[in-house]
């Protein structure tokens, strides 16, 4: 038995998030792995001390590029409700449309790396190819690509006219067209089962046991998504959350393709029922008290807790990212696996060290 | 195996998806949230954008009538052209060319 | 004299100029198939002239005496190729720089290396049985190991030998590092072990690995060109269709492991070699 161990990260080709596993290796098979964080931690929550509350929805946004939109949207739910704003319907949807959008795109993202994680060059390529569509639309409705920067607290800073509703339904008509293409490969396709069935399995209990969110903990089986809390304009839009049973490293990918699904036909209703009136509702004051809100980003759910004392600046934003609440899970999955499904089974929880270490 | 070959073929057949970039460059979208452009002719160097800016990019000197920018801090949010009271901030629809080194943009009202 | 001279000649070229050719033109079909536009086709020439400019370091002696010997062993092989020898020579003397390859990375004591090394043994495991059976097959058609004598051969070889041309593919996917079976070190770096084998190369000893990743292409070209000997252009359709067959495969399958390829490269090529061998000879 040779035992060593391999660093897997911070700077590693296959795991482009600067994480770090040490891995003991035995004959390939993992005995033991020990993850170290805090290698991007750049302080954005004590930020909160010295920019006013309304610049934190810049910083927020900037916690993470891939979940910009939805940590704004979190961040400026929480204010809103501390300072007892009512958010404008048309806001209401928009943000939805903007925050679909964003998943929309950070799966396919997750889709692509979790393919090259497998060796599987060419479907990558293929996933960013409809990615950058995503991302196209993102552009042209809210003036950049991957953080928007439209959202504000107590409703949003830009508004569609009905010719962008149509040119964003038409692009997602395409969008749909190729996802649906790309289906059957990453349903069927025998070498990506072959690499990714039974691997890293999660059964229902123990997802519960260990808090997992998001598409790890619906592949287990727990019908759980925040949206239907019904933030936002999700309490008046039709959808069920998507979920497998398997609980393995396939099933959280088939979670997050009907999501995908679910995304589009999620912003199609949105476009659709769009209502019209103001955009933005006026902030008077300044926040006091103190709130817990929760949202579900591509990743999972995230916690914002937010404490204001009636100043300019807010006396405490805690983040909790969906990251953070995978780490365990992640922890948990590795030993007993062999050495080249470790990068399957390390993207299976899409992990964002960004996010986690705010 | 053979789920992705019609896949592939198909890309092979119609050709690439990817632009020869510096030769051919996508016009951009005209909502595009790009480099900050001042109309120094307009400002009154009230000092609000300066305040709002979320990353402290702009500085404004009241004394001096003086109205300074630094593009590679900025992070192209548009709350400034939000607040502005003259609307003489705008953002073009592109960013600005790559630098070796930060540049710093001072305007003086023309007096 | 002078005659053995251009032959030698012609293999020392060969190597670098066709292999770097194939390897510039799989670059752009791969990219073709992904919807990319693609390197120009002399990229591999200039990744190795960048290579060779580059500071040489090395890990230790071993390690640059491994890639020396590997870079002879496989300008060897395909020389021997050229002259027309004989084919068990030239297999063993390729299994030769294969091993001194692994045998290279093993000289670090990087765990991405080690591993790499261990897999690549590996292979070298799964493959040569199969190249081996594939001398065999033609030995048996032909009654030489002898590569003049096949090319005399006026029916072309992959009538009689289907299945064996098929175990020949398996060898031919492994050796030129394709999905799915490039694991010892997959060619962008993009797998659980950086580069495997590959890792603790770098500069001009790297470029020198690349050289010689040419003249083994060529050579396992060659010998898949031998199924179809009766003439410069059968030869090179074979070839060029099997090339295009294995770049498509790479690009339409995820990287498999190690366990597995063992099994089924075993199991499947072993099968479909000894089936064929035995069906041509009883009949
Ligand atoms: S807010 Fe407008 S008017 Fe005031 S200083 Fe800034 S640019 Fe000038
Ligand atoms: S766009 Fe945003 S970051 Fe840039 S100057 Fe204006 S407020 Fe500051």
């Amino acid at each position: 038995m040779r035992t060593s161990v391999i660093p897997f990260g911070p700077q590693h080709p296959v795991l482009p998030e600067p994480l770090q596993l040490k891995l003991t290796v035995e004959d390939e098979v993992i005995t033991e792995a020990v993850p170290a964080l805090g290698y991007v931690h750049r302080g954005l929550e004590a930020l909160a001390q010295n920019r006013d509350f309304h610049q934190m929805v810049q910083v927020t946004e900037r916690v993470c590029g891939i979940c910009s939109v939805l940590h704004a949207i979190c961040y400026c739910q929480g204010l809103e409700d501390i300072m007892g704003i009512t958010v404008p319907p048309r806001a209401r949807y928009l943000r939805v449309i903007w925050g679909e959008l964003l998943r929309l795109h950070s799966h396919l993202l997750w889709m692509g790396l979790f393919a090259d994680s497998f060796g599987f060059e060419s479907l990558f390529m293929q996933l960013w190819k409809i990615r950058e569509r995503v991302l196209d639309i993102q552009e042209a409705t809210t003036g950049n690509r991957v953080i928007s920067g439209t959202i504000r607290v107590g409703g949003v800073s830009r508004d569609m006219d009905a010719r962008q509703v149509h040119w964003i339904a038409d692009q997602l008509t395409w969008v749909a067209h190729q996802v649906r293409q790309i289906e059957p490969v990453l349903r069927e396709d025998f070498t990506i089962r072959r690499r990714t069935e039974g691997k890293g399995v999660l059964t229902s209990a123990q997802a519960r046991e260990l808090g997992a969110v998001g598409p790890v903990l619906r592949a287990s089986g727990i019908a759980q998504d925040i949206r239907q809390t019904g933030y936002a304009a999700y309490g008046e839009l039709d959808f069920e959350p998507v979920t497998a049973t398997a609980g393995d490293c396939h099933a959280r990918c088939m979670v997050r393709l009907g999501e995908i699904d679910q995304s589009i036909d999620l912003i199609h209703q949105a476009l659709d029922r769009l209502p019209g009136g103001d955009i933005r509702s006026e902030v008077r004051g300044r926040p006091q008290g103190e709130t817990l809100m929760r949202v579900e980003q591509p990743r999972g759910e995230v916690v914002y807790y937010i404490r204001a004392d009636g100043g300019k600046t807010l006396s405490r934003v805690r983040i909790r990212t969906p990251t953070f609440a995978n780490i365990p899970v992640l922890v948990k999955l590795l030993p007993g696996i062999f050495l080249s499904d470790v990068p399957v089974v390390v993207l299976s929880i899409d992990p964002c060290v960004s996010c986690l270490e705010r | 195996m053979f789920k992705m070959t019609p896949q592939i073929l198909r890309n092979l057949i119609s050709g690439p998806a990817t632009r020869a970039y510096p030769r051919q460059i996508r016009p951009p979208f005209p909502a595009t949230r790009g480099r900050l452009v001042n109309d120094i002719a307009q400002c009154n160097f009230c000092g609000a954008c300066a305040v709002k800016c979320p990353s402290v990019c702009i500085e404004v000197d009241r004394h001096l009538s003086r109205w300074s920018f630094a593009p590679h801090i900025c992070v192209c949010c548009g709350v400034c052209v939000e607040i502005c009271p003259r609307h003489c901030l705008r953002q073009e629809p592109a960013t600005g060319p790559p630098a070796a080194q930060k540049e710093m943009v001072a305007l003086d009202a023309k007096s | 004299m002078n005659h053995a001279l251009i032959i030698l000649g012609i293999g020392l070229v060969a190597g670098p100029l066709l292999g770097g050719l194939a390897g510039g033109l799989d670059r752009i079909v791969t990219a073709r198939l992904q919807a990319r536009t693609g390197p120009p086709v002399w990229q591999p020439y200039y990744d190795v002239i960048k290579l060779m400019a580059k500071e040489l370091v090395v890990v230790n002696g071993w390690q640059a005496f491994c890639v020396y010997s590997y870079l002879f062993a496989s300008m060897l092989a395909l020389i021997l190729f050229v002259m027309q020898s004989d084919l068990l020579l030239i297999l063993f003397t390729q299994a030769l720089g294969a091993v001194f390859l692994a045998m290279g990375a093993l000289a670090s004591t990087s765990p991405y290396s080690q591993v790499g090394a261990h897999r690549e043994l590996l292979q070298i495991l799964t493959y040569e049985p199969l190249l081996f059976l594939v001398g065999v097959g033609i030995f048996l058609e032909t009654g030489s190991f002898k590569i003049s004598v096949v090319m005399q051969w006026k029916d072309p070889l992959i009538l009689k030998l289907p299945l064996l041309f098929a175990a020949l593919g398996y060898v031919m996917i492994i050796k030129l590092r394709k999905s799915p079976f490039d694991l010892a070190a997959s060619h962008h770096a993009h797998q659980e072990l950086v580069r495997g084998v590959f890792t603790d190369f770098s500069g001009p000893l790297l470029g020198m690995i690349e050289i010689g990743h040419w003249y083994d292409t060529v050579l396992i070209l060659g010998i898949c060109s031998l199924f179809w000997a009766t003439g410069p252009v059968p030869m090179a359709a074979l070839a060029a269709a099997a090339y295009a067959t294995i770049i498509l495969i790479d690009n339409a399958a995820a990287r498999l492991n190690w366990r597995w390829m063992l099994g089924h490269v075993w199991a499947m090529g072993l099968a479909l070699a000894l089936v064929n061998l035995i069906c041509r000879h009883q009949g």
